[in-house]
């Protein structure tokens, strides 16, 4: 592996990046909200009870370390790895000794430094006024940081295989709309998994939109059990697993059409 | 010895195409049962380069051009034929491969936009893995040549276009490539700017030796820097020499150009068959003659007519290469 064409490309992209900070600043203040809405909704309806086992601390706790995961794990180049295809810009990234799946890789990690500039800031002051109720444990932490890099790559590997159908159709970033509603939807966003109701809860727990955002923040603020957390893995390492095949796939494929074809 | 950089044999692309049908039932039909069109972009041409040579690589849009540098630098995979560069097959894009080629794109950039080109070019160095001493060597001479230290700082997006080549030209060079694809590099660019970077080519490919394959427009590029041309067309080759013998091999005519003692009416003007004027002004005439006829036409001419001066001449290389691309043939 060329480690130092990466180290360079994560560099410049960084710079790169840099540049457009504010930008950045705002879309990640616009991730940020719908998380935040749901915790105040949750949190008042929790009132000074309990709702689904958590109380108003733990939903605070639940739903901070979610902001968190959910910026770390959002794989923002797939929404520009169509455009590069459209546009022929892939094709100097393809003439470059260098696996085009880096110059991924690199903007993703260039980009979460930017992000995290301005999150980690604001969680903290979120932190300091809403007063999370949560316990933490080396094994819990540890725990987690596993699943937050399976996540990572699980969320990043699924879109990148959707964004390279852009190889056969234009219109593929549609496919990326859908993953994201999915995530809000089933990666409890919009409520942690425990609290859906019945079918979808179980459709959370097989399909692959848990492992991406709640699953790590559930390690972490939850109450899972070992067989569950042992479970979870197991589920993550599958999902993760195919989604680097059908990646490999889809890849081989689309850039054997694309030398077909034409740019 | 055999110094080929490149061997072309029986080269071909045909494209597969999908056709979309017009309306609704068709276009929903097509889902489930497409259809393609075979379109043949370049058909069995065959070529070498040799090592240091700069080949201009000419034709009409849509000749064949950029889809055979395309399959020269390994971006598509060819359809049939043979095809090794530096002992290499391009589409399987080897990294040592592409370690030794290059390509410049006129109207692509491998330039991060926004950051200053020192930023970029380092980059650049990097992913390529040149040693430090090689990659400030190179840079120095490159932008000497380019004399384009005062770019080095600026973001590439506050760039002129012709600024930005010299910054695309010299990332393309910072690991002194052994082959050089240009795909249109004074795309858009003005006068000077092109004679600019014309020198530098030329000054370039002799310190360095780099081989060089050169698609334009512009003609002038081509006359400029290409002992060398090949023309294609339809997807066929359809000369391969020296530029100078272009003209003489590829048009049926040649020009005579005459000045007149006296005016004299159109009326009184008897031209021999096939030879036909082409400019008029003051004294001054030009007429078109087929090749063969021309010792014959100026004799009977210059009996006819009061003629001061006479010239017999090829046409200009534009007028020539106007007429392949119009005519499609000659």
């Amino acid at each position: 592996m060329n480690l130092r064409g990466v180290k360079a490309l994560i560099r410049g992209l960084w710079l790169s990046w840099m540049q457009y900070r504010s930008f950045f600043f705002v879309l990640a203040f616009g991730w940020m909200i719908p998380p935040l809405i749901y915790l105040l909704v949750w949190s008042t309806a929790a009132g000074d009870g309990s709702l689904g086992g958590f109380n108003r601390g733990a939903f605070v706790a639940y739903y901070l370390v979610l902001i968190l995961v959910n910026q770390i794990t959002y794989a923002q180049v797939n929404w520009t790895v169509g455009d590069l295809i459209r546009c022929g810009q892939i094709n100097h990234i393809l003439l470059r000794p260098l696996a085009p799946v880096y110059d991924a890789l690199a903007s993703e990690v260039a980009g979460k430094t930017v992000y995290l500039l301005f999150d980690l800031p604001i969680l903290a002051i979120l932190a300091l006024i809403m007063k999370p109720e949560v316990t933490f444990t080396w094994e819990k932490v540890g725990l987690f940081l596993l699943a937050l890099l399976l996540a990572w790559m699980l969320r990043f590997l699924w879109g990148y295989w959707i964004a390279l159908l852009a190889f056969w159709s234009a219109r593929a970033d549609a496919l990326l709309t859908l993953q994201d509603s999915l995530i809000f939807l089933l990666a409890g966003q919009v409520a942690p998994v425990a609290l859906l109701p019945g079918f979808l809860q179980s459709a959370a727990i097989v399909l692959p939109f848990r492992y991406m955002v709640a699953f790590p923040v559930e390690i972490l603020t939850g109450n899972l059990g070992r067989a569950d957390i042992a479970a979870g893995f197991a589920i993550q390492i599958l999902w993760t697993t195919l989604a680097a095949v059908l990646t490999v796939v889809i890849w081989r494929r689309g850039v054997q059409r694309y030398a077909g074809f034409g740019g | 010895m055999n110094d080929s950089h490149i061997q072309v044999r029986n080269l071909s692309k045909t494209y597969r195409v999908p056709v979309r049908p017009e309306g609704l039932r068709a276009s929903v039909g097509s889902l489930f049962h497409p259809t393609y069109d075979d379109i043949p972009a370049v058909k069995g041409i065959s070529f070498d380069v040799h090592a240091g040579e700069v080949v201009g690589f000419i034709g009409p849009n849509g000749a064949g051009k950029t889809t055979t540098l395309k399959m020269l630098s390994g971006l598509i995979h060819p359809t049939s034929g043979e095809l090794t560069v530096l002992g290499f097959e391009p589409w399987k894009r080897d990294a040592k491969y592409l370690k030794r080629i290059s390509i410049v794109m006129g109207n692509k950039s491998q330039m991060l936009w926004d950051i200053p080109p020192m930023d970029s070019f380092r980059v650049l160095g990097e992913i390529y893995n040149v040693p430090a001493g090689q990659f400030k060597q190179t840079l120095d001479e490159i932008i000497e040549l380019l004399d384009m230290q005062e770019l080095l700082t600026k973001p590439v997006r506050n760039l002129s276009l012709g600024e930005r080549m010299k910054c695309e030209l010299a990332a393309s060079l910072l690991y002194r490539p052994a082959v050089l694809f240009l795909d249109e590099p004074t795309l858009g660019l003005d006068v000077s700017m092109q004679l600019r970077l014309r020198k530098f080519l030329a000054d370039y490919n002799r310190r360095s030796g780099v081989t060089v394959i050169l698609t334009s427009h512009y003609m002038a590029d081509v006359t400029a820097l290409c002992p060398r041309v090949i023309l294609i067309h339809n997807g066929s080759l359809m000369f391969d020499g020296e530029l100078s013998s272009l003209a003489r091999d590829l048009a049926p005519y040649k020009l005579l150009r005459l000045t007149l003692l006296e005016v004299t009416s159109m009326e009184s003007l008897k031209l021999p068959e096939g030879a036909e004027i082409t400019e008029r002004e003051g004294l001054g005439l030009s007429i078109r003659v087929p090749r063969a006829d021309a010792p014959d036409i100026t004799a009977n001419l210059l009996q006819t007519l009061p003629v001061s001066d006479l010239t017999v001449e090829d046409p200009p290389i534009e007028a020539v290469i106007d007429r392949v691309y119009t005519g499609g043939s000659l």
